[in-house]
């Protein structure tokens, strides 16, 4: 597996060094830094320039002991180092730009590409521990055990619900990936009981025990497999086959997931007429929710203004 | 270090080089009680300097919101924060307001270049006390926008009491436009550590040597506003060059006169005015009692420089906003505060008039003239009797060329009744 860097990550991070930013840096390798690097701006043609520019960033990366951590932890995931035929690594701007991702071109070589803030070189420790995490994501996209697909398999949902889906596919993942680093006694991204209090917001609906047997499955579980978290992510409420009003279940004129269904037994008869128009097949006992009563009585002449409780 | 005299402070004070005074100084005032935050001048200035590759994130003006936003994020609690370490509660004032050499009093605490002393980093000590920001610093020049400090609760339902009172909002927030204040004595001139940053002896305007440049970032660290910035493809700093080519009047728009810049010229809430100020020996301002800047800092005194306290006299100037709290005002423009805003709130006949010259032509106005109108009304406004005169301002650029005649009042034109709804 080939480790490669981008242009401005290598800069950023030997900056680091060279501006104080990460201490134990002797002052006069710093020194020797700036002179070897104001040698370069004489080059005149801008792809030399670039590339001797990348060749001092990457050889000072290395004198600065940058590269180790990347390479120790990486060591750690020998199917990742086997699998992968490019991990990159660039610069992220931001927190939320920060994380692991797999690319397969169409000849089937696989490429990573971890994004990293260069502040985290800074603390060789929980540079460490964000390594393993994000290197594990790549360990399971890669391994066949895990059965990793891209594209989720969830028939039957809509944008919202998938996009909600989605947010507690990642939840899971990292609640099993977390739950595996600790098992080999390493520190985890986050605490065991941060993840539990975030999945018991994720599963409010559900009764404790529930809510506890499920967690402690996910997080002790040494091989888990991406059709395990699909099967808790999909429909966890079991709204999928309510046909009914029942809390949370998608609006079927709107689709979006509701609590606050109208009352359908006094609707008028105007307002039915106009839904059916546009809906032949939906039938009052399906019900519909409060804003889609509120959209068909504004456009209902006859109808007074619509008294909606709540949502 | 040489002692250096900062009539911002009112005294002596250490920089690293001697002082040197250019013929002229570029200035400008900020009125922000105008700003209304659309960002026209951001747009004005990356459209004209910084669209090219490797600027993506560079901004020479931006606007920001006070007191949450700021580009890099927090640039101005962080220096604040670093100068309180270095003095701790000894960032104070004192001192009665003297003439041109000390308006303000007299600052008792450190500047950045003192503070900076005992401020270590890998190299010894620094030239001026400061901080790089981070990647995420810079990634978001909008962040906060629009936000109050917020320091009642909220309650569904109902407003909050009080907030529309003047002067004191319970809850505010307010726009502050930000370009380099081409110092006198610019922290990132001091750090360079190759000597490519200069001070142009024509008009004190600022600027980075390309050539010489070598991409240390030391004058993104050192200056207190974060006012330089690293550009990556070509590996070497870039800052606001005030639009120097139409300061010397080379745009042809202005006929061969010196222009303001174009974020100046751009602005429609016409929040601006930038001129040229000229100098004495001692580097504190030559008496021109008709000039529109000198009559607004010196005279009336309703515009005050930016952080006055971290010591690199900035050439930027703020009418400060009448609404927000005053200590936080009183920090982040001086104790000139509570006078400016008197001012400002009930302003007499002349500062009325000169007020009208703020965005009213794009080239420089060096000089002006009041021709006394009617009474329009009198009032009360807080207490003080004020009167409105249908005065008219004239402005003369330097050559004696009239370049601007306006009336206090704004002209109002009765459409003939057969045109009234058309244009």
């Amino acid at each position: 597996m080939q480790l490669r860097y981008d242009d401005d990550f290598l800069e950023a991070a030997v900056f680091l060094c060279a501006s104080g930013r990460r201490s134990g840096v002797p002052p006069l390798q710093i020194t020797r830094f700036h002179r070897k690097r104001e040698q370069l701006y004489s080059i005149l043609d801008p792809d030399e320039r670039n590339a001797a520019f990348f060749k001092l960033h990457l050889d000072w990366f290395r004198e600065w002991g940058l590269e180790q951590p990347l390479t120790d932890v990486l060591n750690e995931f020998p199917l990742v180092r086997e699998r992968l035929a490019v991990l990159a690594v660039r610069k992220s701007t931001g927190k939320n730009d920060e994380g692991a991702e797999l690319y397969v071109n169409e000849a089937g070589q696989r490429t990573g590409l971890l994004a990293l803030k260069t502040e985290r070189l800074t603390n060789h420790a929980t540079l460490r521990d964000f390594l393993r995490h994000e290197f594990m994501h790549l360990h399971d996209m890669l391994d066949p055990v895990f059965g990793y697909s891209p594209a989720l398999d969830l028939p039957g949902l809509n944008a919202a619900q998938i996009r909600l889906a989605r947010e507690r596919y990642r939840l899971l993942w990292d609640i099993t990936i977390d739950g595996r680093l600790a098992a080999a006694g390493h520190v985890p991204l986050q605490p065991r009981e941060q993840h539990a209090a975030a999945f018991a917001r994720g599963y409010s609906f559900w009764p404790e025990a529930r809510q506890a047997a499920t967690f402690a499955s996910l997080w002790q579980n040494p091989t888990p497999r991406q059709t395990d978290i699909l099967a808790l992510i999909a429909d966890p409420r079991g709204l999928r086959d309510a046909h009914r009003p029942a809390p949370g279940a998608p609006c079927p004129l709107c689709d979006f997931p509701t609590f606050h269904w109208a009352d359908t037994r006094t609707l008028a008869l105007e307002i039915r007429q106009r839904i059916a128009a546009e809906f032949p097949a939906w039938l009052p006992d399906q019900g519909l929710c409060n804003r889609c009563l509120e959209t068909y009585q504004a456009a209902s002449p006859s109808e007074p203004a619509p008294a909606v409780a709540g949502g | 270090m040489s002692n250096v005299f900062n009539w911002q402070l009112g005294r002596e004070m250490d920089y690293p080089y001697e002082a040197a005074f250019p013929d002229q100084q570029f200035a400008f005032i900020f009125n922000i009680n105008r700003c209304i935050g659309c960002q026209t001048c951001t747009m004005a200035c990356k459209s004209t300097w910084t669209f090219a590759k490797g600027q993506e994130y560079m901004w020479w003006n931006n606007v920001e919101t006070k007191p949450y936003g700021g580009y890099p994020h927090h640039w101005d609690v962080k220096t604040l924060d670093l100068l309180e370490q270095a003095n701790p509660g000894g960032q104070n004032w004192g001192g009665k307001p003297e003439d041109v050499k000390a308006p303000y009093g007299k600052f008792n605490g450190k500047t950045i270049f003192e503070a900076a002393k005992t401020f270590l980093g890998p190299e010894g000590a620094n030239r001026a006390l400061g901080y790089l920001p981070t990647d995420e610093e810079w990634s978001a020049p909008n962040r906060y926008e629009d936000h109050p400090v917020g320091n009642e609760k909220g309650v569904k339902g109902q407003y909050f009491k009080g907030g529309e009172l003047l002067p004191e909002h319970k809850t505010w927030f307010f726009y502050l436009a930000r370009i380099c204040n081409h110092c006198s004595y610019p922290a990132c001139l001091a750090a360079c550590p190759r000597n490519a940053i200069y001070k142009r002896p024509e008009d004190g305007i600022v600027l980075i040597d390309q050539e010489r440049c070598r991409g240390y970032r030391k004058c993104m660290e050192a200056c207190p506003y974060k006012k330089t910035l690293y550009r990556g493809t070509t590996r070497t700093s870039e800052k606001c060059i005030a639009c120097y080519p139409r300061v010397e009047g080379r745009d042809q728009a202005g006929g061969s006169l010196p222009m303001q810049t174009r974020c100046m010229a751009a602005c429609i809430g016409h929040i601006r005015l930038q001129g040229l100020i000229e100098l004495n020996k001692d580097g504190t301002w030559k008496e021109a009692r008709n000039n529109p800047l000198y009559y607004l800092i010196h005279v009336a005194k309703v515009a005050l420089p930016l952080y006055p306290q971290f010591g690199t006299e900035p050439n930027g100037y703020y009418i400060p906003p009448r609404w927000v709290s005053r200590p936080y005002l009183r920090q982040m423009f001086g104790p000139g505060v509570d006078d400016a805003i008197e001012k400002y709130s009930a302003p007499d006949r002349e500062l009325l008039a000169v007020l009208q010259l703020f965005g009213k032509d794009q080239r420089i106005c060096h000089r002006y003239e009041i021709k006394e109108g009617p009474k329009v009304f009198e009032t009360e406004v807080r207490g003080k009797k004020f009167a409105l005169y249908n005065d008219t301002i004239i402005g003369y650029a330097k050559d004696g060329t009239k370049i601007i005649e306006t009336t206090v009042e704004e002209p109002l034109h009765v459409r003939d009744a057969k045109h009234a709804n058309s244009i």
